[in-house]
């Protein structure tokens, strides 16, 4: 004779058991990677003691109320500016032929140089002299190169605005 | 399949491909993985032309590739200039529409339609700014939410409303200002007619519609909080430097989430449909259902429980330790202690009694791996055939009536006849609610393709509404009206003559039999119209195909048997047998219905239906398994029962079974229980059943396990484990191999396939089935070859006889069960739409608890008149067996004085069972739940009605035909796209043509 009944004895979870098989667990865990947990100690407190942790603990406390201030901040017209100028710039370095820029560059170094020394020599410089350096090829062939760059970029304005069309 | 004579071949971008008749330019590239954007079009909805973003240039012409039909030598293009500035002017026109968010979106998971449509056509810029609607998002429906801000009214939902799942709820109202897609009359959704089936969310090709399970649950950052999100919105808009960065963000995001978000596939477990999806899970949270395209039977489709009902999984109430009776309570205890006490129990009662003494009842929810193991363990271990499984309680009178007359148990066909069958006639079932999916098909094809319906009810449920014929026959005389439209179709020489003489026996001795069956008899008796029998007898005669489908309204009566054979007979009478779109369908209440009884777990039947007492079937298993067998067949649940009280039977194993409810009777059942000597129960939960048990083992279900079920159909497909076993609870077949180790049996079968690779290597019908075959959505429908060769529909050669050929079977008519004059109501039961069974499972579910939270009776409104009852009334019925106390529903479901009680309940005062009787189907023993009477007492008029208003059932549908897409066309503000861009003869390959 079985009568149907409901009632279940469950083991009560030994809270005591519990903990200490718990406890057992994390220091096998811990002697497992004693050298990687000393390092880590270390790390936790020069950042205790540089107060990071206050910060960061008082930052992920307040995570809502700090991002809503931090997304407001960054949602102004000076940061969008930012922004997507920091993101044109990426873009433009993208569009960039290294080994052009690479002797532009070059080019640029050795100009500076040569600019430096100008400076330096604090020398007067004729209107005859200026025109007489024309003669010169390397400064030619960077008056060319620069003419170049010129009617690149304008051809680049001029395209902005046939596009507008 | 179409035959490859009438295919041809046409041009997309300069490449042939090849096409059949009818198919359009987009089904065509689809099926050659060739790429045209989509996204209103589904292959499972087909064309719905809101979205604009497959134009094409076909021969000169912008049109839609959805529902342009590829043509001979058409040539198309998708690439040139124009073609892309159209399909740009679409995707646009979406985004004014939705908001791209997609890295904080739960929907960001790699299958956004929406997302990777933009993606692809490379937009760079909001070209329309998005504009909000005035609309507040709709979050009153406990299981999904409409963000109309987001919706790009695409119509795809509307068109799974109407048209696949026909619920018909969802419009778009494209008569406002700002279009919306609206529930009914534009009522919140919880309040609508909405069935919650879930199509309209499974295809919304973004975030409108989402599974609030979701909501800010799958991606890593979709939780932050809406005082930070809609800043992080307007800032990203602000500086984005054009979407492709973003996309690129949102892949990675997108990819990102597939590490914690775990998809395995898994076959539903709440009806015989078997509709098959993946569960989306993070560690053990649910996060959705997703069925797929190539979802074998039910493709996108799922019903409520398929969809959301899956929280009993993790369940507090689930049993996660073995349980063993002390006194009177249970105890705790390991697998060891319980497993040794069962065999020394089980080993000592054999010794003592026999092995006779013991009865094995298995499981129809549990796989068929479970189901073969089990037969196994009774047969080879414990030394008998009495092992059972719950088609007892409801298809084994089909099964009968089938064998008898066709020679194979099972569904004819497969899903895709019923959708294919000029007439389907539908006798005591009611598949809305108990086969959502497969009814989803039938609704289908009658709306849109004219298919016809017949349905014989004493209920006029969903589909009896629909039907162009519902007969109401007075309860128990379906065997009547089936023969006498028999005998009035050879009356009228309307039977298939050449079938009948080439393929069927016994048509002689039946025509007599037929005899007595006038249609003025069959009024009489059945209460239908001779009008009525002659119309139904000449739709049958018009349809080239007809099929009929039968449930638990026919099966559950003293002719039972008598009853499915007489549909058997009509069937062969007009030649409906072995064609596509014919056949018999007896719809299988539960997943595994069909596998149980395939895998063996029935007292006479080895698997695949080989007879006990055949000795060389016999002999075959000895040499497998290495035993000698009993030879006699065994007893069946209901003898089962006879036999304790009979003092023949000492105990019992079970598992996955409720009977303490679901069988009838359980007045009886519950002593008989009680009177066990030992008692084992393996479930998931401490049910009615297992609180009669010695022990309790707890199971897992079967998102914690490998395995296969086989559905209505007979087909065979695998589910996936996706959880690890809940506490110390394990998958069935391994705990009967544990204990059938403890009984010396040295079994080692380390994963279900191996136990399937034996089912196969020795029963015929499943040589060809394997896990391998059936990998991840492929099935396999039995008979299936060595080969693996499968067979969706049967009888196309022959009749399962020595002969081939069909037998027709003279029948008499068995009178129902009569209660006595003083209970002069009829009790109807049965199942309904949220709840699967009693409810173990399905009530953990917060939101199928809030649709439907008790069980409730259906009475007509003549008898509310009468008896002065209205919604919610308490009374109190009895029949000469019990009684219950249950509230009313005032409903036109229902006429005169026939009552229909739900079955949703785990209270003793308010389950069906304790007022049916134990009397049976002769044949088969299975109870005759379907013919009980009572009296009605009313023990309070007014009270809180059973159902509330938030159920569906007070709805109001708002049928059309798809999402009316013409209304969008003709609103002022559209101009359509193929005006805007000209096309300046053959653009193939043309460079720049910006405007």
């Amino acid at each position: 004779m079985a009568k149907a009944i409901k009632q279940i004895r469950k083991e009560a979870p030994n809270p005591e058991a519990e903990q200490s098989k718990a406890i057992t667990d994390i220091v096998a865990a811990l002697a497992e990677n004693r050298e990687a947990i000393m390092a880590t100690i270390g790390i936790v407190r020069q950042l205790h003691d540089m107060g990071v942790l206050d910060t960061v603990n008082g930052l992920l406390e307040k995570r809502v109320d700090v991002g809503v201030i931090a997304v407001q901040q960054l949602n102004q017209p000076n940061m969008h500016n930012t922004i997507k100028n920091g993101m044109n710039a990426f873009n433009f370095l993208g569009q960039l032929n290294p080994e052009q820029l690479q002797t532009v560059l070059n080019g640029v170094g050795q100009g500076m140089e040569k600019l430096a020394k100008n400076i330096d020599k604090h020398e007067k410089v004729s209107l005859w002299q200026l025109g007489n350096s024309i003669r010169n090829p390397e400064i030619r062939t960077s008056l060319t190169t620069m003419l170049g760059f010129l009617e690149g970029m304008g051809e680049a304005f001029q395209g902005d605005k046939r596009e507008l069309h | 399949m179409k035959e490859s004579s009438s295919s041809f071949s046409f041009q997309i971008n300069g490449k042939e491909y090849v096409a059949y008749p009818g198919q359009t330019i987009l089904e065509v590239a689809q099926a050659n993985d060739s790429y045209i954007p989509s996204i209103c079009y589904h292959p499972n909805l087909g064309t719905i032309q809101t979205c604009d973003t497959c134009f094409v240039n076909a021969g000169g012409e912008m049109v839609r590739a959805c529902s342009t039909k590829a043509e001979p030598g058409m040539k198309v293009d998708t690439l040139s200039q124009p073609v892309k500035d159209a399909q740009y002017e679409a995707m646009s026109r979406i985004l004014k529409n939705h908001e791209l968010y997609c890295t904080v979106c739960d929907n960001n998971n790699g299958n956004c339609v929406v997302h990777n449509t933009a993606e692809y056509l490379e937009i760079e810029h909001q070209k329309y700014k998005f504009e909000a609607k005035p609309y507040p998002p709709d979050h009153s429906h406990p299981f999904y939410r409409y963000e109309p801000d987001q919706c790009i009214l695409c119509g795809r939902c509307v068109e799974a409303c109407q048209d696949l799942q026909v619920n018909e709820t969802l419009t778009i109202d494209w008569e406002r200002e700002k279009p919306r897609v609206i529930w009914d009359n534009d009522v919140p959704i919880d309040e609508s007619s909405c069935v919650s089936c879930g199509h309209c969310v499974t295809v919304c090709p973004c975030n409108a519609l989402m599974e609030k399970s979701m909501l800010g649950e799958a991606g890593y950052l979709t939780a932050i909080p809406p005082s930070v999100l809609a800043p992080m919105i307007d800032l990203t808009k602000e500086v984005e430097p054009g979407y492709k960065e973003i996309f690129a963000i949102s892949e990675v995001e997108a990819a990102m989430r597939k590490a914690r978000i775990k998809r395995t596939k898994t076959v539903c477990t709440y009806c015989g449909v078997g509709c098959s999806f993946e569960v989306w899970t993070k560690d053990r949270q649910i996060l959705k259902i997703e069925p797929q395209e190539h979802s074998p039977v039910n493709g996108i489709s799922t019903c409520v429980k398929g969809k959301w009902g899956w929280d009993y999984v993790n369940s507090e109430e689930r049993l996660t330790k073995p349980l063993i009776r002390q006194g009177d309570e249970f105890i705790e205890s390991t697998w060891e202690e319980a497993l040794t006490l069962i065999a020394s129990k089980l080993t000592s009662i054999k010794e003592q009694h026999g092995p006779d003494s013991i009865g094995y009842i298995a499981s129809s929810k549990c796989s068929n791996e479970e189901n073969y193991l089990f037969q196994k363990f009774a047969r080879a271990i414990m030394g008998t055939n009495n092992v059972d499984n719950c088609s007892r309680y409801c298809q084994s009178p089909a099964t009968a009536g089938l064998l008898r007359t066709v020679g194979i148990g099972g569904d004819s066909g497969s899903i895709r006849d019923i959708e294919k069958s000029e007439l389907v006639i539908i006798v005591g079932a009611n598949p809305a609610e108990s086969h959502p999916v497969l009814a989803t098909r039938i609704k289908r094809a009658h709306k849109l393709h004219g298919h016809k319906l017949i349905v014989a009810d004493l209920r006029e449920n969903e589909l009896a509404e629909r039907a162009n014929l519902f007969v109401h026959p007075k309860p128990s005389t379906d065997l009547i009206w089936l023969s006498a439209v028999t005998k009035y179709i050879l009356d009228q020489g309307w039977e298939d003559k050449q079938f009948l003489q080439n393929r069927v026996n016994g048509l002689e001795s039946y025509i007599q039999s037929l005899d007595k069956f006038t249609l003025d008899y069959a009024e009489e008796m059945t209460g239908i119209t001779k009008e009525e029998l002659i119309k139904l007898a000449t739709m049958i005669h018009e349809a080239n195909s007809a099929c009929v489908l039968w449930a638990m309204g026919v099966t559950q009566h003293k002719g039972a048997t008598d009853t499915s054979t007489a549909i058997s007979n009509l069937l062969l009478i007009t030649g409906n047998y072995g064609r596509p779109g014919t056949g018999a369908y007896p719809l299988r209440g539960h997943n595994n219905v069909q596998g149980a009884c395939d895998f063996g777990t029935m007292p006479s039947w080895f698997p695949g239906y080989e007879p006990i007492q055949d000795e060389q079937v016999r002999k075959r298993y000895e040499k497998a398994w290495g035993v000698s067998l009993p030879k006699d067949p065994g007893m069946d649940n209901h003898q089962m029962l006879e036999g304790v009280k009979k003092g023949k039977l000492k105990s019992l194993y079970l598992f996955g079974e409720d009977m303490a409810f679901v069988d009838s009777n359980v007045n009886f059942v519950d002593t008989m229980l009680e009177d066990l000597e030992f008692f084992v129960v393996q479930d998931l939960f401490l049910s009615k059943t297992a609180q009669f048990a010695d022990v309790i083992l707890p199971a897992a279900p079967s998102l914690e396990k490998d395995g296969t079920f086989v559905n209505t159909e007979r087909r065979i497909q695998r589910f996936y484990q996706v959880l690890e076993p809940l506490g110390d609870s394990k998958p069935d077949w391994l705990i009967f191999q544990e204990l059938a180790n403890h009984l010396g049996a040295n079994w080692n079968y380390q994963h279900p396939s191996e136990i399937m690779d034996e089912a196969a290597s020795l029963a015929g019908y499943f040589a060809g089935v394997s896990y391998e075959r059936l990998e991840g959505f492929n099935s396999q429908i039995w008979p299936v070859a060595k080969d693996g060769t499968d067979t969706p529909l049967l009888f196309e050669e022959g009749f399962e006889f020595a002969d081939g050929k069909a037998r027709l079977i003279p029948l008499e008519w068995t009178p129902p069960f009569e209660a006595g004059d003083e209970y002069d109501l009829h009790l109807n039961n049965g199942r309904l739409l949220e709840h699967f069974h009693e409810g173990n499972m399905t009530y953990k579910s917060e939101g199928l608890t809030h649709k439907v939270p008790h069980p409730w009776l259906e009475v007509s409104l003549e008898l509310a008149r009468e008896r002065g009852l209205e919604d919610g009334s308490l009374v109190r019925l009895t029949s000469p067996y019990g009684h219950v106390k249950v509230r009313a529903i005032v409903t036109e479901r229902v006429t005169g004085k026939e009552l229909y009680l739900t079955m949703n309940t785990r209270e003793d005062e308010e389950a069906v069972n304790r007022l049916t009787s134990s009397y049976h189907d002769t044949v088969t023993h299975t109870p005759n739940y379907k013919e009980m009477s009572v009296k009605m007492e009313v023990l309070e008029e007014k009270g809180e009605s059973p159902l509330p208003k938030v159920n569906y059932r007070f709805g109001n549908r708002l049928p059309q035909i798809s999402v009316r897409v013409e209304e969008k066309w003709k609103r002022e503000d559209f101009t359509p796209i193929s005006e805007l861009f000209e096309l300046g003869g053959d653009e193939f390959g043309e460079s720049n043509q910006a405007n």
